[in-house]
């Protein structure tokens, strides 16, 4: 396949530094959903399916090698605290794209590189060999066209897999308005695929990233998860079929960049989980890293905090049978800032609590604050041989200094609590402020004698000399 | 009261177990320990390690218990914690009398000795998932991979199934610094543990393209990173500093 190689004579380090630094605003990078050990070659390594391989591949001498942990692992954490899982890259950043709020667009002025996929092959299997990272996340700028930029990041992962028999994780965009069967090809050497949702409504997309069109987004989309759900009836028949996208797909928003609430955000997540079947959304706060009109001005930094909040609530929507519209409603269409979305639904719903811990039914026990699902499932492993007390669910994990206005055990209450929205309100936010008082140097303090500040001082000789005739 | 005085090894602590067992003592009359605190009242036995002993418990154990049950066990056993010894035989005197299976065995968590034992297995069991990310190879001149890590836990026995399955054409070698423990796996053989000071001695050299693989991902690690968001605190919270003195990115 013959292209334009931009920055021909860059060397390794340089692209690696352009091309992750350009991949680096993708927060899809987890290792999780698969499970393979390494004495399985799905794409050969040893035994039959190596005869399969076209190109003499299957007499490579590169060692097998890889395997994959259904939890996923995290290798490293960068400096802002989001771990380092996968080599996270893009093939190439140059884009015939315009979109605002992305850096890569084609009217911004940076330098642009392009990895071969022989290099992405010996980056990944050398970063691999020395524990560096669990596999590959492959995105693209698009060049020429998205068809065209698909079929590279096929021939890349094919490559990865046939000839240099890589067994890890790999994570691989499915390019908007690519062609459905390069799209189809590409699956069958991922673990995971991804189309990016980038805006949550059509409208934004409309404003923000004039190239894409909510369609060309949701077919590959709907593409993928077909793929998958025909894969699961095949491997029910035929236990060596090959296996397509096996970790699922997930997709991502960018959050504050629209005017989007996030009652809105949080019933596109919900329908996509419904209707597409996907494994994670993921959440991105706006980054403002071009100087556009169109984009908002952020003046505290990216809405991390709004972020946050949509994540938890995105954990009640798949672990905790909450719904959005439970969560939100269209008066009250954003989180609230001081109590997380159960904390904030609990308040609300007094008239379900107190919950009696060695009664209530799983279901209910996950609706308490401060009780997740591992502790859950233990109270009601733990209740089977004995009464549970409050000292017990300290044991077990539970977060006593949220559940206990929510909680009776054995008919009573941890302390005497008014069931009382501000009341409660109150106790679960006192200690918060308190913290986040002392995060930026202020804090509430008893006053002391010795508070002005004088005793912190090094003692010095002079000092002594005074002390010692009482001129202090 | 009877007192058993085990020693730091599983098979030491499993021999306790069958011999509990064995003198048929109830759960409450016996208690295990590791140190040499002298208790009052109590009557000492001191256990020798045995094969057979420790053999026959671990196939109770396995059969009663499952593979994953005992994996637990095994888990807890890893741990430095002197408490261990007595944890683990409640545990397993508990589960044996409730007749319980695998996934039930740390059901009964407002039990002192269960407690302590699903603490102290979950613990290790986080250190190993921890140190199967953050283990660091380097290649030497003769293409051999050797790693160090210090852990707190005696986690080589279960860190290189996981490495000799995802690197089954490799040879490496993970040297436990604590416990100046090597982990052996030639390529295509299977691994093996060695206590042996000498393998040190030899100088090692790296080979040529190792000082560039790891330049290029220290350059990747600061690439990938978002400076609006920097937050040295999360990371130190998701990777603590004990970890770093051992992984490349940070030297």
């Amino acid at each position: 396949m013959e292209y334009l190689v931009p920055g021909e004579g860059m060397s390794l380090a340089e692209k690696l530094n352009i091309l992750s630094g350009a991949a680096k605003h993708d927060v899809a990078c987890t290792s999780s959903g698969v499970d393979r050990r390494g004495s399985d070659r799905p794409w050969g390594g040893r035994g039959q399916s190596r005869r399969n391989a076209p190109d003499g591949y299957g007499t490579s001498a590169a060692k097998p090698m890889g395997n994959c942990v259904p939890a996923g692992i995290c290798h490293s954490f960068s400096g802002d605290g989001r771990c380092i899982s996968l080599l996270k890259i893009l093939m190439t950043n140059e884009c015939i794209f315009d979109c605002k709020y992305c850096m890569n667009r084609c009217s911004n002025d940076i330098p642009r590189a392009t990895f071969t996929p022989e290099e992405i092959c010996t980056l990944t299997t050398e970063f691999y060999r020395r524990n560096y990272i669990e596999g590959l996340f492959l995105s693209s700028g698009i060049i020429k066209d998205p068809t065209f930029t698909m079929e590279l990041l096929c021939r890349t992962i094919y490559l990865l897999r046939v000839k240099y028999r890589f067994n890890g994780y790999i994570h691989v965009k499915a390019i908007p308005g690519a062609d459905a069967e390069v799209i189809r090809q590409a699956g069958f050497y991922a673990d995971r695929m991804s189309v990016n949702l980038e805006l949550p409504t059509a409208e934004g997309l409309h404003t923000l990233a004039p190239n894409k069109h909510r369609r060309t987004i949701l077919t590959p989309m709907r593409h993928i998860q077909n793929g998958i759900e025909a894969n699961r009836n095949e491997l029910a028949l035929y236990r060596h079929a090959p296996r397509f996208v096996t970790g699922g797909q997930s997709t991502q928003m960018i959050i504050g960049a629209t005017g989007e609430t996030d009652y809105q955000i949080l019933n596109v997540s919900e329908s996509l989980y419904q209707k597409f079947a996907l494994k994670r959304v993921f959440y991105s706060a706006f980054v403002r890293v071009n100087d556009d009109k169109c984009l908002p001005v952020l003046p505290g930094g990216p809405p991390l905090l709004r972020e946050h909040r949509l994540y938890q609530a995105d954990w009640l929507l798949r672990f905790y049978g909450f719904k959005a519209q439970e969560l939100l409603d269209e008066k009250r269409p954003f989180f609230n800032v001081m109590l997380d979305p159960k904390e904030d639904w609990a308040v609300r719903h007094l008239e379900e609590f107190p919950i009696e811990i060695n009664r209530a039914p799983y279901e209910k026990l996950l609706r308490i604050p401060g009780v997740g699902v591992n502790s859950a499932r233990r109270i009601v492993a733990a209740r089977r041989s004995c009464q549970l007390t409050f000292a017990d669910l300290k044991k077990i994990g539970v977060v006593l200094k949220r559940a206990v206005y929510f909680i009776t055990c054995g008919g009573r209450m941890m302390v005497p609590v008014r069931l009382n929205e501000d009341y409660i309100v109150r106790g679960l936010t006192e200690k918060k402020e308190r913290t986040m008082f002392g995060s930026d140097g202020m804090t509430y303090r008893q006053m002391s004698l010795f508070d002005d500040g004088i005793f912190q001082k090094e003692v010095t000789a002079g000092d002594r000399l005074q002390a010692a005739a009482g001129q202090l | 009261m009877y007192l058993y005085r085990c020693q730091d090894s599983l098979e030491n602590i499993f021999t306790a177990v069958y011999r509990v067992y064995e003198d048929r003592r109830s759960r409450e009359e016996v208690m295990l320990s590791l140190d040499d605190e002298p208790v009052l009242f109590a009557r000492e036995i001191l256990v020798q390690t045995d094969e057979n002993r420790c053999r026959k418990v671990i196939r109770t154990l396995r059969s009663r218990f499952g593979g994953e049950g005992y994996y637990d066990l095994c888990l807890a056993l890893a741990s430095p914690d002197p408490a261990k010894a007595q944890a683990v035989y409640g545990t397993v005197a508990s589960g044996l009398k409730r007749g319980c299976t695998g996934r039930h065995l740390f059901d009964d968590l407002a039990d002192g000795d269960v407690n302590t034992a699903f603490r102290l297995a979950r613990n290790a069991h986080r250190e190993n998932c921890h140190l199967r990310g953050f283990t660091r190879f380097e290649e030497s001149d003769q293409g051999v991979m050797y790693a160090r890590i210090g852990p707190k836990n005696n986690l080589l026995p279960f860190l290189m199934p996981h490495f000799a399955d995802r690197f089954p054409g490799e040879d490496f070698i993970l040297y436990d610094d604590v416990r100046k423990l090597f982990g052996v796996h030639p390529a295509n053989l299977p691994w093996y543990l060695v206590w042996e000071e000498n393998l040190l001695s030899q100088q090692f050299k790296r080979s040529a393209s190792e000082f560039d693989y790891q330049m290029l991902f220290k350059e990747f690690c600061k690439s990938i990173s978002i400076e609006a968001r920097q937050n040295a605190e999360l990371q130190r919270g998701m990777l603590p500093l004990r970890f770093r003195e051992y992984m490349t990115e940070f030297q």
